[in-house]
């Protein structure tokens, strides 16, 4: 059964893969397939490993699997080692799309979308928890959407569905919790103050806001950052 | 042309490859907070003011212990002047590989590094972002102030 031992690949082997630049393309290979039911890897070693398509250059994929780079080279050099992925070459068109320049013929080949997938028809979507990763639905310019539209009716707002739900408009957890900062940099501190709430944590805030023109100025904020209605599921049941 | 979410995510992603390298990939995140009435300084603080792409500031903030640990993969034990020095050089670095990749379209100011508290006061701004790294029990944190909303 392979497992993986961080750190105890012997020098000699690692120096045989070349240095890594975050440009190369990785795809899982056919020995992946045959092993993957008894291959034993943390989670987060999972995500990475599972989000090379041969597609995404590496950084795309550390930057999508919420890893950094620093930590995403000598994963990537393991996973090569025990032969779980391997290089993607591609076309001389492919790369000079990549890369964002003049083709041969001179024609403008417009950059690739690096950061910004592409973006999936979006209906609604629940609110999720912060720690499922979405399938990148938009981000710092979403798609206005009929959702059902939060209304109060009284009932107090739950801090942690609004993030929850900010957070999942972004297909990545890190770069969607810097949109609910900007969401609430909207939102008047005073409202916020006037209900004894100084700090919003990111994960788990179990604040409840009951004060209607703070409701109010959060949904606004939903609006005008995000270009999103928030859902009434971010209240609490009557 | 202001800098979006991603861009923003950009120098917390630098000075986690700065001091994961220098670490041996030991950083660790808590989960990040936003902060509307408070700043959060500990032993030694370099922060660089923005302009432009985005308006405010972000700053690394680190315990002494957090820096001296810091200064033992490196040079031995550490000063007070060792521990300004590195943070110094972990803002610097911030401050190049930012500037290299926004060029002109941020203005990045020169590192102030300070201990404890600012040596000028700072504006406050509506909220500030909060991201606390933990390495071998130590503290320190990456604290982002934008001076608005504004999107691009």
């Amino acid at each position: 059964m392979p497992i993986l031992f961080l750190g105890l690949l012997p020098q000699k082997i690692l120096n045989r893969i070349p240095l890594m630049t975050g440009t190369e393309i990785y795809k899982r290979t056919p020995a992946y397939e045959r092993e993957s039911r008894e291959i034993r890897l943390h989670a987060p070693q999972w995500k990475l490993l599972l989000a090379f398509d041969g597609q995404r250059s590496l950084s795309e994929v550390a930057l999508s699997a919420e890893v950094s780079f620093a930590d995403a080279v000598p994963l990537a050099r393991k996973f090569l080692e025990q032969g779980w992925i391997e290089e993607q070459p591609i076309t001389l068109d492919q790369y000079l799309k990549r890369m964002g320049v003049l083709d041969i013929s001179g024609a403008a080949v417009p950059p690739a979308t690096v950061l910004h997938g592409p973006r999936p028809e979006v209906h609604a979507p629940p609110p999720l928890p912060a720690s499922t990763p979405a399938e990148k639905p938009a981000e710092s310019s979403p798609v206005p959407e009929k959702a059902p539209v939060a209304k109060s009716s009284g009932r107090p707002m739950r801090l942690n569905a609004v993030v929850d739900y900010i957070t999942s408009l972004v297909g990545n957890i890190s770069i969607g919790q810097l949109l609910v900062y900007r969401v609430f940099l909207r939102v008047p501190p005073e409202l916020l103050l006037g209900e004894d709430i100084a700090s919003v944590q990111l994960v788990n805030d179990t604040s409840l806001i009951r004060g209607e023109k703070l409701q109010q100025a959060i949904v606004d904020a939903v609006n005008i950052v995000a270009k999103r209605q928030l859902p009434d599921s971010v209240f609490a049941p009557a | 042309m202001p800098l979006n979410e991603r861009d923003i995510y950009y120098f917390i992603d630098v000075a986690l490859a700065h001091l994961n390298k220098i670490t041996g990939n030991e950083i660790v995140l808590s989960d990040p907070s936003i902060e509307f009435q408070s700043l959060v300084f500990s032993a030694y603080t370099g922060l660089l003011h923005l302009k432009d792409g985005a308006e405010g500031f972000v700053y690394l903030t680190a315990s002494q212990q957090f820096l001296q640990y810091l200064a033992h993969s490196n040079r031995g034990r550490a000063t007070e002047e060792d521990c300004r020095e590195i943070i110094g050089d972990i803002t610097n670095t911030i401050a190049h590989t930012v500037h290299k990749r926004f060029g002109a379209a941020l203005r990045i100011s020169e590192p102030r590094i300070f201990s404890t508290v600012p040596d000028d006061p700072i504006e406050m701004p509506p909220a500030v972002f909060v991201q606390p790294l933990i390495w071998r029990k130590e503290h320190a944190y990456f604290v982002l102030g934008l001076a608005s909303a504004e999107n691009p």
